[in-house]
C-alpha cells in the first residue's frame, strides 16, 4: 500500500514528475484500490458479480447469493457516460502558498487533485470540463468526454498563472451557463473570498439540480498559527497587513479557523453541498476517497 | 525607609527595560505572507482586549520583578520596632571601668557583666555607625565595630575615676554634631553616686541617653583613704559604703606591720611611727580582702628632714627660744646658719616676725623687698582666729594683735605652694611663705597670739624651721596605679608622688534611678530595656528577603500568565 502514488504524501508524489504522471499514477492506485468506481449514484448500472475479496464493502455483498448458494459475492456496476461534470479551480493569488518549503502549495495541489478527479471522471465516460478563476473567469474548458480531453484540462492548469484576487461568485455563475443540464460541480479553494456571496451562488447551482462538491484546501500552516514572537502577516492578495504574536494569538486563530470551517461545513450541510476540507499535506487518494 | 547601599538603586532604571524592549520589538517585526489575514484579523479583534490586559500585565509584572530585585539588592531597611537593622546612628558607648567596677559580685568581677552590655551595644550597631568608645582614662576613642569591640575586650578595669556626668557631657558633644539620623549615648556604669560628679548634663534633643541601671544593690565596701603623716603618727581614714562594718587596717613599713587598727568607713584612725631617720620613708595601709580589691591597700610617702641648724636672736622672744631648746634636747634641731628667725630676713632662710617697734616695720619691709619678697607688714590688723586648712595645729587659735601682711599678688594662694598663705585671719594672711622667707603676721608671744600657750607651738616651731621655712616638699598625690613616684635633681630626692585610686571609688553606694535620670538627661534601664531601647526609634529590619520572595512571586506570576496565554 505504501507504494501507491494515492497514498504518499502529496509533496513527494509531486516529485515524480508532472500533472500528467502524479494524476495517472494517483487514479491508478486509486481505482485499483476501490475495484470499482466510487461515484456510485450517477446513472450506475450493474453489470456481474465477483468473490467477495476482504476489504470489500459489505453493502455491496449480494445476500440472495449468499442465501442460495452460501457464497459471499459482490455486485459490480458500471458507470453510465452522459454525466457532466465541471471542475472550478481557485487560481487567485492566495492559493500560491505554501506554509513550509518542502510542501506544495495549495494551488499545486489543487491542480493535481483536479487532473485526477478528471482523469477519474473522464474515464468512466463523464464529459468533464475546467474553470479556473481569481477575481474573474481566467479560463474555460467545456465539458467534453472526446478523446485528448483530460490533456486539454491539464493544459488549462498550467496555462493558468497565479491570479490576484479572488471572486469565486461570478466564476460559479458562470457556470451555469456551461451546465445546461444537472450535472457535477466541483469547487476547489481555499475558500478565502466572501462566504455569503459564494454561498448564494453555490446555492443558486443547488437550484439548477446540480451536486455540488466543495474543496477547502487549506495549507497545515493555515490551521496551526506559529511563527516568531512578533511578525507582520501579510496578505498577498489585498496586502493588508496585520502585527501578531502568533504564540499569544494561536489559540484565537485555531478557534476562528474551526468556526470558519464549521460556518462552511453548516451552511453547505444546509443546501445539499457536499463540503470537504483538504490539507495540502493530504495523500490526494484520500482526498479523493472523500468523494465515494 | 533608607537602604544600606543606595547606590545599588542606580539599577532601577532597569524597570524601564520591559518597555523599552517591548516598543523596540515592534518598531521592526520580521514580515510573513499569509493568504489567512483575514482570520488573524478576526482573532485578533476578539481577543484584542484579552491580549491588551494581558500585554499590560506582563509588562507590569516584568517591571515589578526588576523593581523588586534592584530594591532587594539596595537592601531596604523598613520601620520595625523588632527589626535587627537601624538607621544610620552615632553612637558613643561609655563603659565604666573605674576601680569601683572590679567589685567582685557573686564570684564575678561587675566589669565583666558591664563589658558584656558595652559589647552587645557595639556588636548591635550597623556599618553605617559612626562609633566612640569612652572608658575611665578619659580617650574618647573613634573607631570601627570590630576595633572598638577589640578594645572592649582587652579593657580591664582601671585605676581611674570617671565622672560619668563629665563623660556624658562629652560624648553628647561629639554625637550632637554628626549629621546621622540618629546619636545616642549608651552609659555602661555601675552608677556610683560618687561618680555622678556636680551639676547636670545639659541636654541635646538630639541625642538619646541611656544609661543602665545599677547591675547589684548596695554592696558593703571599706576602703583606705589618703594616709597622711604628721607629729609622727600615720593618720589613715577608711572610707566606704556607709553602714559597712568596722575592720582591720593594718600599717606596714617597708612590709613589718608596725601598727593595727579596727575601724568602720568614715572613721580615721592614727597610728604612731617608729622614730626614724631622716629620708624618705614608703609605707601603705592594708585593709583585709573584701569585694573591692583596689582600694584594700594604700601607699603613703613622707619625708624626715635632718635637724635644720636655727638661729634665733634675742627679739623672737622667750617662747621661740623655750620651743628651740626643747627641739634641740629632741635632737629636732641643732644650733646654726640654716634657718633664722629674726624681725627682718637673713641671707638664707628667715623665718621674719613683726618688729616689737613699729617703728622699725618699714626697715624689716625694706629689707624683704630687697629680699625679693613680694609679701609686707601692712599695719595693724583686726584681732580674730587662725584659719590653716593644711595646718591643723594652727586653727582655731586666737589671735589678739597682728601686722597685716599684704601684697604677694599673683603669686598664688595656695596652701602648698612656694609663696604661698598658710594661714588667715579674718581672710587676711597671717602666715606667708616666699622665696625662702617666712611671714608671720604676729609675733610668737602671749601678747600678740595665744598659740605659744597651746600643745601645738613646739610641734609649731619644729615645722616652722623644718618644712615651711625651708620649703621641704611635701608629698603628693594622684590618681594611678598605685605606686610612688620620687622627684629628683640631681642626685636630691625632691618630692614625691603617691599614686593611689580616688577615695570616692570606695563608696559603692549606686545613685537613685530618679537621680541619674536627672542628672544625666538619661532613661535608665535595666538590662532587658536596656537591650531592647538601643537605637529604637530608628530600628529597622532589612526587607530584601521579604523583597526577594515577592520577586519570585512575581516572576512565577509573570510566567503563568505567559504560559496560559499562549
Amino acid at each position: 500500500m505504501l507504494t501507491r502514488p494515492d497514498l504518499l504524501d502529496p509533496a513527494e508524489v509531486a516529485r515524480l514528475g508532472g500533472i500528467e504522471i502524479v494524476a495517472q499514477g494517483v487514479v491508478e492506485g486509486f481505482l485499483a484500490g476501490f475495484h470499482r468506481s466510487p461515484f456510485r449514484g450517477f446513472s450506475v448500472e450493474f453489470t456481474e458479480h465477483r468473490a467477495y475479496q476482504p476489504g470489500d464493502e459489505l453493502r455491496y455483498l449480494d445476500w440472495r447469493m449468499l442465501a442460495r448458494s452460501d457464497r459471499l459475492y459482490v455486485k459490480q456496476f458500471e458507470e453510465e457516460t452522459n454525466l457532466r461534470a465541471m471542475i472550478l479551480l481557485d487560481a487567485s493569488r492566495s492559493m500560491a502558498w505554501r506554509g513550509s518549503a518542502d510542501g506544495l502549495t495549495k494551488r499545486a495541489y489543487a491542480d493535481r487533485l483536479a487532473a485526477a478527479l478528471a482523469l477519474i471522471l473522464l474515464r468512466q465516460r463523464d464529459a468533464t470540463g475546467l474553470l479556473t478563476f481569481d477575481d474573474a473567469v481566467r479560463r474555460v474548458i467545456p465539458a467534453r468526454v472526446k478523446a485528448g480531453q483530460w490533456a486539454r484540462i491539464v493544459r488549462g492548469l498550467l496555462e493558468t498563472p497565479d491570479g490576484v484576487g479572488t471572486a469565486a461568485e461570478p466564476a460559479l455563475r458562470h457556470v451555469t451557463s456551461l451546465l445546461p443540464r444537472r450535472g457535477l460541480v466541483v469547487l476547489i479553494s481555499d475558500l478565502l473570498f466572501d462566504r455569503k456571496l459564494a454561498l448564494t451562488a453555490l446555492r443558486y447551482l443547488r437550484h439548477r439540480g446540480h451536486q455540488v462538491i466543495v474543496f477547502h484546501v487549506m495549507d497545515r500552516a493555515e490551521l496551526e498559527l506559529t511563527g516568531p514572537a512578533e511578525v507582520q502577516f501579510r496578505d498577498p492578495e489585498s496586502e493588508v497587513s496585520v502585527v501578531v504574536r502568533p504564540r499569544e494569538l494561536a489559540r484565537a486563530y485555531g478557534v476562528t479557523v474551526q468556526r470558519e470551517i464549521a460556518a462552511w461545513r453548516s451552511a453547505c450541510r444546509r443546501h445539499g453541498i457536499a463540503y470537504h476540507t483538504v490539507r495540502t499535506d493530504m495523500p490526494f487518494g484520500l482526498a479523493l476517497r472523500l468523494l465515494a | 525607609m533608607s537602604f544600606l547601599h543606595p547606590l545599588v538603586l542606580l539599577g532601577l532604571a532597569a524597570a524601564v527595560l520591559p518597555a523599552l524592549l517591548h516598543l523596540l520589538e515592534r518598531r521592526r517585526p520580521p514580515q510573513a505572507t499569509f493568504p489567512a489575514v483575514r482570520y488573524l484579523s478576526q482573532a485578533e479583534r476578539q481577543s484584542a482586549r484579552r491580549l491588551k490586559l494581558r500585554h499590560l500585565l506582563l509588562l507590569l509584572l516584568r517591571t515589578a520583578v526588576i523593581t523588586l530585585v534592584v530594591l532587594a539588592a539596595a537592601r531596604p531597611l523598613v520601620s520595625a520596632p523588632g527589626g535587627r537593622a537601624h538607621a544610620p546612628t552615632a553612637l558613643v558607648v561609655i563603659l565604666d571601668n573605674s576601680p569601683s567596677s572590679g567589685v567582685v559580685v557573686d564570684g564575678r568581677p561587675l566589669f565583666e557583666r558591664l563589658r558584656a552590655v558595652a559589647r552587645s551595644s557595639l556588636g548591635s550597631a550597623g556599618p553605617a555607625d559612626r562609633l566612640w568608645l569612652l572608658l575611665a582614662d578619659g580617650v574618647v576613642r573613634r573607631g570601627e565595630r570590630a576595633a572598638l569591640l577589640a578594645a572592649v575586650e582587652s579593657a580591664t578595669v582601671s585605676p581611674w575615676r570617671l565622672d560619668v556626668r563629665d563623660a556624658v557631657e562629652r560624648a553628647m558633644r561629639v554625637v550632637a554634631v554628626e549629621p546621622l539620623a540618629a546619636r545616642e549615648v549608651h552609659v555602661v556604669s555601675d552608677l556610683q553616686r560618687t561618680a555622678l560628679g556636680a551639676g547636670r548634663v545639659t541636654a541635646a534633643p538630639s541625642v538619646r541617653v541611656l544609661a543602665l541601671a545599677p547591675l547589684v544593690g548596695p554592696l558593703p565596701n571599706r576602703g583606705v583613704g589618703m594616709v597622711e603623716v604628721s607629729g609622727g603618727a600615720a593618720s589613715v581614714p577608711l572610707l566606704g559604703t556607709p553602714g559597712t562594718g568596722p575592720g582591720a587596717v593594718t600599717v606596714r613599713l617597708a612590709g613589718r606591720t608596725i601598727g593595727r587598727a579596727l575601724a568602720a568607713p568614715g572613721v580615721t584612725v592614727s597610728v604612731p611611727l617608729p622614730v626614724l631617720g631622716p629620708g624618705w620613708w614608703v609605707g601603705d595601709a592594708v585593709l583585709d580582702p573584701d569585694e573591692l580589691r583596689a582600694d584594700d591597700r594604700r601607699l603613703f610617702v613622707w619625708h624626715i628632714s635632718p635637724p635644720r641648724r636655727v638661729h634665733a636672736g634675742p627679739e623672737v622672744g622667750p617662747f621661740i627660744q623655750a620651743a628651740l631648746a626643747v627641739l634641740r634636747d629632741a635632737r629636732r634641731v641643732a644650733q646654726g646658719p640654716d634657718v633664722g628667725i629674726a624681725e627682718r630676713p637673713g641671707p638664707g632662710t628667715s623665718v621674719v616676725l613683726p618688729p616689737a617697734d613699729p617703728a622699725l616695720v618699714g626697715e624689716t619691709n625694706r629689707a624683704l623687698a630687697a629680699r625679693g619678697v613680694r609679701w609686707h607688714f601692712a599695719g595693724p590688723g583686726t584681732p580674730g582666729r587662725l584659719v590653716a586648712p593644711g595646718l591643723d595645729l594652727l586653727t582655731g587659735v586666737a589671735v589678739a594683735r597682728r601686722e597685716r601682711i599684704a601684697g604677694g599678688e599673683g603669686r598664688g594662694s595656695g596652701m602648698s605652694g612656694n609663696g604661698g598663705v598658710l594661714a588667715t585671719v579674718n581672710g587676711e594672711p597671717w602666715l606667708v611663705r616666699d622665696s625662702g622667707v617666712v611671714l608671720c603676721g604676729s609675733r610668737l608671744d602671749t601678747a600678740w597670739t595665744a598659740l605659744p600657750a597651746t600643745t601645738g607651738f613646739v610641734p609649731f616651731v619644729d615645722l616652722l624651721v623644718n618644712e615651711l621655712a625651708p620649703g621641704t616638699a611635701r608629698a603628693r598625690v594622684a590618681e594611678g596605679i598605685p605606686h610612688v613616684e620620687f622627684e629628683r635633681r640631681g642626685a636630691d630626692t625632691v618630692g614625691a608622688t603617691v599614686y593611689g585610686p580616688d577615695p570616692r571609688e570606695s563608696d559603692l553606694t549606686a545613685a537613685p534611678v530618679d537621680l541619674v535620670a536627672r542628672v544625666l538627661g538619661a532613661q535608665v534601664l535595666d538590662e532587658a530595656h536596656f537591650a531592647a531601647a538601643r537605637f529604637v526609634g530608628t530600628r529597622r529590619t532589612d526587607a530584601s528577603g521579604v523583597l526577594l520572595v515577592l520577586a519570585l512571586l512575581v516572576a512565577a506570576a509573570e510566567l503563568a500568565v505567559a504560559t496560559l496565554g499562549t
